[in-house]
Order: structure tokens, then C-alpha cells, then sequence
């Protein structure tokens, strides 16, 4: 039952989405993780949670900093000064990992990077995710979420059909980095066991969503053509759309791969004949005459609820899926049979559902054991446990603003 | 030496999920063997082909799903199929299926059967629903995994309904999530001798991750039914440009270099704009003049200049902009590999570089390529 990370460091360099989720993953399956913040830059997303910051440490009752940072511990250094500096080289000569997701020159300014980290600890993982890669002309760009699946080529062929290319509905590069985080530090843990040595890892993360649109490129490269958006709709089978249902906003996803599924689907819509129409007879026909094609289903759909038209669907063995709210995504019951959400509780935050680790794990499941750490947390188990400071070297560090208590509010407005 | 250097892997991967995980293994060093039916993985039978032109060994997609694998082709139905894969398992680290849960019971690979030939395997499922709970069988694609993730719902305009964006992207969700899950659970059994299942639900890994939407649905009970296309606010979305498209993405604190990216250092100090909250309230106005400035600069004009001023701007790059790009090319993330059949395309590199030599770039095999070479090596 020991978890997959079990006695792992991390040191988390980490703000905002994507290397904070990558990290937090790396804490739900066993990592102990640090977040280190400083007085000033402390993250972002702790300003980003919608609390009035007339609230009494408003800073620890952000969810969108909560669900990004749990299992984590929280202590406050200065990078700036000399004396943060010196104590980050302490923390890397105990620790098996770092991820930073800075832009790509913030930690070489720092004098924090790979080549002056390895020399403390030639053991360390070191993880750098930018945007655009830690080398090459355009390095030096800032980029965040939204631009990321610009970058990749995913926006150019994404939208409705005939129309312009559409953005994801999020920051949709953020949650890949994120994803990809524990497969990058476990190919680094298992390069360490091999050759002794630790690793640099850049995760340039357009490089990485590029990846998830690979085919077009090797397409564009042999056939030297373009693809328009097609929005719901498949290049090879139709029906495959998104419908309305009853319902203002509702509405129901169905796809048919073949003719059998097309013909359940004409039973279920109790116009068995439609199947034998020889405008949808065939694949081939079905994708000609797609219009015409959506416009009986339309009438049909309307008539019930979206759950109620997946359940019918279903049952007769065609593809089908409600198009579900962030509202039913928490209710639905799939999702509750697979207890994805789970109550847990905040010392500041209070009580409330956030998503439990991604992954079932039959025999090393993850787990939620520590909520997000609020600022400077566990500043006393770092300086005092694992750094060894006496209590006057600890006082030193506040009273010289290398560590604090409270975050500078005056950042981030 | 690759990171996955004496790993081996089994896949019994079909279209996107499971083959991705497949090529991610591969390409960092693990021996993958991609298990097809006679028939073969049915991306085989998708486009887009070389010159349009339909063949199995020339589909686009296929082709960069399956690099640098080896394929074996067995009809599970038959007992001396069952035979060869019971012998290819007993001496794999790793074995990656999508079927429904049902039907991966009925070709014999559910972990129960798995794990009574070979308690150190790893078996990593990736299903739209996960092993168990009442959708388990329910029958799914990319575009219903959209649907049922809530990803579909806040994409898209209000008039356009929802929208799923472009390519496999659920697809590739599942098979991007299931590598890591894979590779933790692979360092745990190199430490502790015994393998496991690894159950990946697409709706769980895609539904918790829409921005802020759930942190700030499940914890204040706030969230908005609206799509806002590609502009989201004046400040973070999509503009029109002279020859193309320009993204834009301003935290509060790239606001002043924003300004001077644009030429309009003056709205650093103008009161309509100089703080996050005086953007929010003349949104309109805001996005009225971006507009003003986006439709009369060349996409790589705004590029430049948000680069030079460290403003976060970029443009929307299509494949040709990627085959061009100076930053992709100075990486050597675009790698140039030669198929018997289809010829040189370029392919994406690794999704992250660990250093000379950790990736490499075999073209996917042929239908059955390796078959008789793997099989007779069972014998011996």
C-alpha cells in the first residue's frame, strides 16, 4: 500500500495552474511536496479565488488556489536575497526533486539554475516547464494558458464548422503540462536509478499540446493542406453531433460509427424506416445528406430531457452523452459511484467537495492527507525539522524579511 | 540510455487513447509490441491518408499514433491467439488496453486473468468511464467523453451551442493521463515486485479540471451557464488580425507591458484602464479599441512585439505555421521520419526533452510487420 512517491521531495517552485496541479499530483500519489512562495511573489491564485479581501486571511480561502495546492506544505523564502538563495541550496541538497514553471530565464537570473542546483545535488530531478521551452529565439516570451494551445496549432483547427477558429473553453494547455508532470518526474526517477545521475527535464508546454494535434502536422507535411474546423461532426461518420434537448441550454451528444447503430438509433426515435432511406442508408449517404440528417434528429431530440435521451440511447446500444454543467458533473451519478468528489476540510476554508486523484490505483491509491497549506504554513517544519535552525536564526529570517508570516498584499492587484 | 531503457510493453490499443500511451512508452526506450486484430487498429481506416488517398499503412493518424512500435497480429477469438498473448504477457512489464470493461473480459484480458499469468503486470485501462459504476459499459467516443466531462459545455458561443474543440482531444486526455498513472505505478512495482490495475476514467481526469469552475462551484456554489467564444473578456481571448488570428492572455501585472506591445503606453496611467477592476468595468470600450489595434497588425508583427515588450501575445499557428516556426526548429522539436510506404513526413518531437538521445523517431510498423519474428521467439 505504499504510495508510488513515497519518500520523495519536492520542491515546488510553482505558481498559478499548471506546475502547481503537476505538483500537487506528484503529492497525491505519495510526494512530500514544499511549495516555496515569497514574501511578495507568492502565488498568484491565492488573489484569484473571488473572496472579498476584507476576509480575515482571505489569501488561504481561495478554492482555485485550494484545489491546485493540496498535499503540499507552504514556506516563505526570499529567492532575492543571498541568505533565501543559500537556504534553497539546503532544501535541494535534501530533496530528490524541483519543478519551476517560471518564464525561462526567471531561475538562470535567480543563479538557480540546473547547472548550479546539480552542483549542490547531482541526484535532483529538475523540471522546467515555460511555455515556450528553456531554449531557442522565442524563449523568453510570456505566455500563459490560453496562448498555449494557440502556440500549438489546437485553435487553428478548432471551431464550428465553416467557421473561425475557436478557443477551449479554459486554459486548456495548463491542465496537459499539469498531467504530464508525474509521467516527466517518473521517467527522471527511473533515468536515476539507471545511470546514478539526476536529469533536466524541459517541458516546453506548446511542445507538449502540440503532441495532442500530432496527426495534423504529419498530414500538413505529406499532403501540404490545411483542415478547417468541423466542429462536432466526424471527417468519416455521421450522425456525430451535439443536439438540443429539452430544456432551455440542454442539450445531447449522439454518434453512430455504422449502420447498425444507425438503425438502433431509428428505432429508438420510432422511425424505423429512416434506416432504410436511401439518403441514409449507407455511411457514405448519412455523411452527404448530414444536414438533412441533424434536422430529423433535432426534431426528435427536443422532445426529451438530455439524461433521458442518453439512458434511451444506451440501452439501444448507440453512442450517446448529456452534455453535462459543471453543476451535473458534481451530481451525475458516475461520477458519485466513482467517488470523484470527496468532503475534506481547511483550517481557514472550511468544509466542502474537491476532486479526488485522477488515477484508481489498485494497489497504491492516492489519497487526499493534507488540505492546501495556508501561507507559510509550515515555515517552523522547514527552517526548524529539516533545516536545523535555532530559534534565533529563524528570528533572524523574519526580522530580515527573508520569511514572513503574511503575504505582501500589496503584489498581485 | 533512454529513461525506459528493458521495459516492455504490451498494447492492445485501438484509434487514440491507448496508442498514445503506447507511442509515449515507446519513444522514451520501452520495447512496445502493439497487439492488432487481423484487421488492425481501426485509426488504420481513418484519414487523413497520404494523398487522400485511403490505405492502412497510410494513415496520418496511425502513422504518428504507433511510432517506434512493433505489431503482432493475433485473432483473440481463437485459442492459439489466446495462447500467443498468454506467452507475450509472462514476460511483460506492462500491458495497455481500451476496450469497454465488458468486452476486455471477453478477449481474457481483465486484470483477474492477467494477474494469475503474471503478478509483477501492470494493466493500465483506459475506459470513457472507468471499470466500474453504472455508465461502466456505456458505449462513448471523443465527442461523448466532450459531453460527459462538462469540457463541451463551456466551449463554444451561445448561438453555436456547445462545441468540442478540434482533433481527439478526450482521446488524447485519456491516453496523456493514463502514461503518468502507468509510469508511477511501474516504479512502484520495480520497488516492490508486484504489479496492479490502473483504472483510468476519461470523465474523471477531464470533468475536475475546467479552469476555476469547480473550485468555485463546489466550494461558493458559483458558476455561470455562459459561452463566450473567443473573447472571453477584453483582456484574455481571441482577436481578428490583418492575415490572420492574435491571442492574447493579460494578467493584472502584464497590463503595463501590454500596453506599450500594443502602442498605447498612455493606458498605463489612464484611469479607464490602469487597474484590473477599471478593465472589468469598461470591458467594452477596452475591447472595442484592441480590436481597433488587432485588425491593423500582421499576426507575426503582434508576436514580435509581445515578445520584445514581455506582454503575453501570440498568434494562432496552423500546421504551416508550425512546420516554419523558428523557435520548433531551433529545438529540433520537428523531426523528419521516413515510412517504407507513405515516405518523409514531419513529426512532433518528444512532449518533453530529457536530453540527447532519450526519444526516438522509428516509423509506426506495418500491419503484422512483426508477427512472425515475435511468435517464433515465443516458441524457443
Amino acid at each position: 500500500m505504499t504510495a508510488p512517491l513515497a519518500g520523495i521531495r519536492v520542491l515546488d517552485l510553482t505558481m498559478v495552474w499548471a506546475g502547481p496541479m503537476g505538483t500537487r499530483l506528484l503529492g497525491d500519489y505519495g510526494a512530500e511536496v514544499i511549495k516555496i512562495e515569497g514574501p511578495k511573489q507568492w502565488d498568484l491564485l491565492r488573489g484569484l479565488g473571488r473572496m472579498p479581501r476584507t476576509e480575515e486571511r482571505w489569501y488561504n480561502k481561495s478554492a482555485y488556489f485550494n484545489h491546485n495546492n493540496r498535499n503540499k506544505y507552504s514556506t516563505i523564502l526570499d529567492l532575492q536575497t543571498k541568505r533565501g538563495r543559500e537556504l534553497l541550496l539546503e532544501l535541494v541538497s535534501i530533496s530528490d526533486v524541483l519543478v519551476e514553471n517560471y518564464r525561462a530565464d526567471v531561475m538562470q537570473k535567480l543563479e538557480l539554475g540546473y547547472e548550479e542546483i546539480k552542483a549542490i545535488n547531482p541526484k535532483i530531478i529538475y523540471l522546467s516547464m515555460p511555455g515556450h521551452g528553456k531554449t531557442g529565439p522565442e524563449s523568453g516570451y510570456v505566455t500563459y494558458g490560453t496562448n498555449v494551445e494557440q502556440l500549438a496549432g489546437l485553435v487553428s483547427i478548432s471551431g464550428y464548422e465553416n467557421g473561425e477558429p475557436t478557443k477551449t473553453g479554459f486554459s486548456y494547455g495548463d491542465p496537459m503540462s499539469g498531467t504530464a508532470t508525474p509521467a516527466a518526474i517518473a521517467l527522471g526517477l527511473r533515468q536515476l536509478r539507471l545511470t546514478g545521475t539526476g536529469v533536466f527535464i524541459d517541458m516546453a508546454q506548446r511542445e507538449n499540446l502540440t503532441c495532442l494535434v500530432g496527426e495534423y502536422l504529419v498530414d500538413y507535411s505529406m499532403n501540404k493542406t490545411l483542415r478547417n474546423p468541423i466542429g462536432n461532426r466526424n471527417s468519416q461518420f455521421a450522425p456525430h453531433n451535439c443536439y438540443p434537448s429539452a430544456g432551455k441550454n440542454r442539450w445531447v451528444t449522439i454518434a453512430c460509427e455504422n449502420d447498425e447503430q444507425f438503425s438502433n438509433l431509428c428505432r429508438a426515435m420510432e422511425q424505423p424506416d429512416l434506416a432504410k432511406d436511401p439518403r441514409f442508408k449507407t455511411a457514405e449517404a448519412r455523411k452527404e445528406n448530414e444536414d438533412l440528417l441533424d434536422d430529423f434528429i433535432r426534431t426528435w431530440s427536443l422532445t426529451h430531457g438530455h439524461y433521458e435521451t442518453m439512458y434511451i440511447l444506451q440501452r439501444e446500444g448507440v453512442l450517446a452523452g448529456a452534455v453535462l454543467t459543471i453543476p451535473e458533473i458534481m451530481s451525475d451519478p458516475q461520477m458519485r459511484s466513482r467517488n470523484v468528489w470527496t468532503e475534506h476540510s481547511h483550517p481557514d476554508a472550511g468544509t466542502w467537495e474537491m476532486e479526488t486523484p485522477p488515477w484508481l490505483m489498485s494497489r497504491t491509491p492516492g489519497s487526499v492527507r493534507l488540505p492546501a497549506p495556508g501561507y507559510a504554513e509550515h515555515n517552523e517544519y522547514v527552517f526548524s525539522d529539516l533545516l536545523g535552525l535555532t530559534a534565533l536564526e529563524i528570528e533572524t529570517l523574519y526580522k530580515e524579511g527573508i520569511t514572513t508570516l503574511s503575504p505582501d498584499v500589496k503584489s498581485h492587484i | 540510455m533512454q529513461p525506459l531503457s528493458g521495459i516492455k510493453v504490451l498494447e492492445l490499443g485501438n484509434f487514440v487513447s491507448a496508442p498514445y500511451c503506447g507511442k509515449l512508452f515507446a519513444g522514451y526506450g520501452a520495447e512496445v509490441i502493439k497487439v492488432e486484430p487481423l484487421d488492425g487498429d481501426i485509426s488504420r481506416t481513418h484519414g487523413p491518408f497520404k494523398n487522400n488517398k485511403p490505405d492502412p499503412e497510410t494513415s496520418a493518424l496511425f502513422m504518428y499514433l504507433n511510432t517506434n512500435k512493433r505489431s503482432v497480429t493475433l485473432d483473440l477469438q481463437t485459442v492459439a491467439g489466446r495462447d500467443s498473448l498468454s506467452e507475450l504477457v509472462k514476460t511483460s512489464d506492462v500491458l495497455i488496453e481500451n476496450y469497454r470493461p465488458n468486452d476486455a473480459k471477453i478477449l481474457g484480458i481483465d486484470y483477474e486473468t492477467l494477474k494469475a499469468i503474471n503478478p509483477k503486470l501492470v494493466l493500465i485501462s483506459i475506459t470513457a468511464y472507468g471499470q466500474n459504476g453504472p455508465y461502466a459499459d456505456f458505449y462513448s467516443n471523443n465527442l461523448i467523453a466532450f459531453a460527459m466531462s462538462g469540457q463541451m459545455f463551456i466551449t463554444g458561443t451561445e448561438e453555436g451551442g456547445p462545441l468540442k474543440n478540434g482533433g481527439y482531444q478526450a482521446d488524447y486526455q485519456g491516453g496523456l493521463n493514463a502514461f503518468s498513472a502507468g509510469m508511477l505505478a511501474l516504479l512502484a512495482t520495480e520497488r516492490d515486485e508486484i504489479g496492479q490495475h490502473v483504472d483510468i476514467s476519461v470523465q474523471h481526469c477531464m470533468g475536475p479540471i475546467l479552469e476555476a469552475g469547480v473550485p468555485f462551484y463546489a466550494y461558493m456554489g458559483l458558476w455561470s451557464p455562459e459561452r463566450r467564444g473567443n473573447l472571453m473578456s477584453s483582456i484574455m481571448g481571441v482577436y481578428p488580425c490583418i492575415d490572420g488570428q492574435i491571442g492574447i492572455h493579460v494578467m493584472a501585472r502584464n497590463w503595463p507591458p501590454f500596453a506599450r506591445a500594443i502602442g498605447h503606453e498612455e493606458w498605463v496611467l489612464d484611469e479607464r484602464y490602469s487597474t484590473a477592476e477599471a478593465r472589468m468595468a469598461n470591458n467594452d470600450e477596452l475591447m472595442a479599441e484592441i480590436i481597433q489595434w488587432s485588425t491593423n497588425t500582421t499576426k507575426k508583427e503582434a508576436h514580435r512585439a509581445g515578445g520584445e515588450n514581455r506582454a503575453p501575445i501570440t498568434y494562432i499557428h496552423d500546421m504551416a505555421d508550425l512546420m516554419e516556426s523558428p523557435q520548433l526548429k531551433e529545438r529540433g522539436f520537428l523531426r523528419e521520419i521516413e515510412h517504407p510506404i507513405a515516405g518523409k513526413a514531419t513529426y512532433p518531437g518528444p512532449p518533453w526533452w530529457m536530453g540527447p538521445d532519450t526519444w526516438t523517431d522509428n516509423p509506426a510498423p506495418l500491419l503484422g510487420e512483426n508477427t512472425k519474428e515475435i511468435l517464433s521467439r515465443l516458441t524457443q
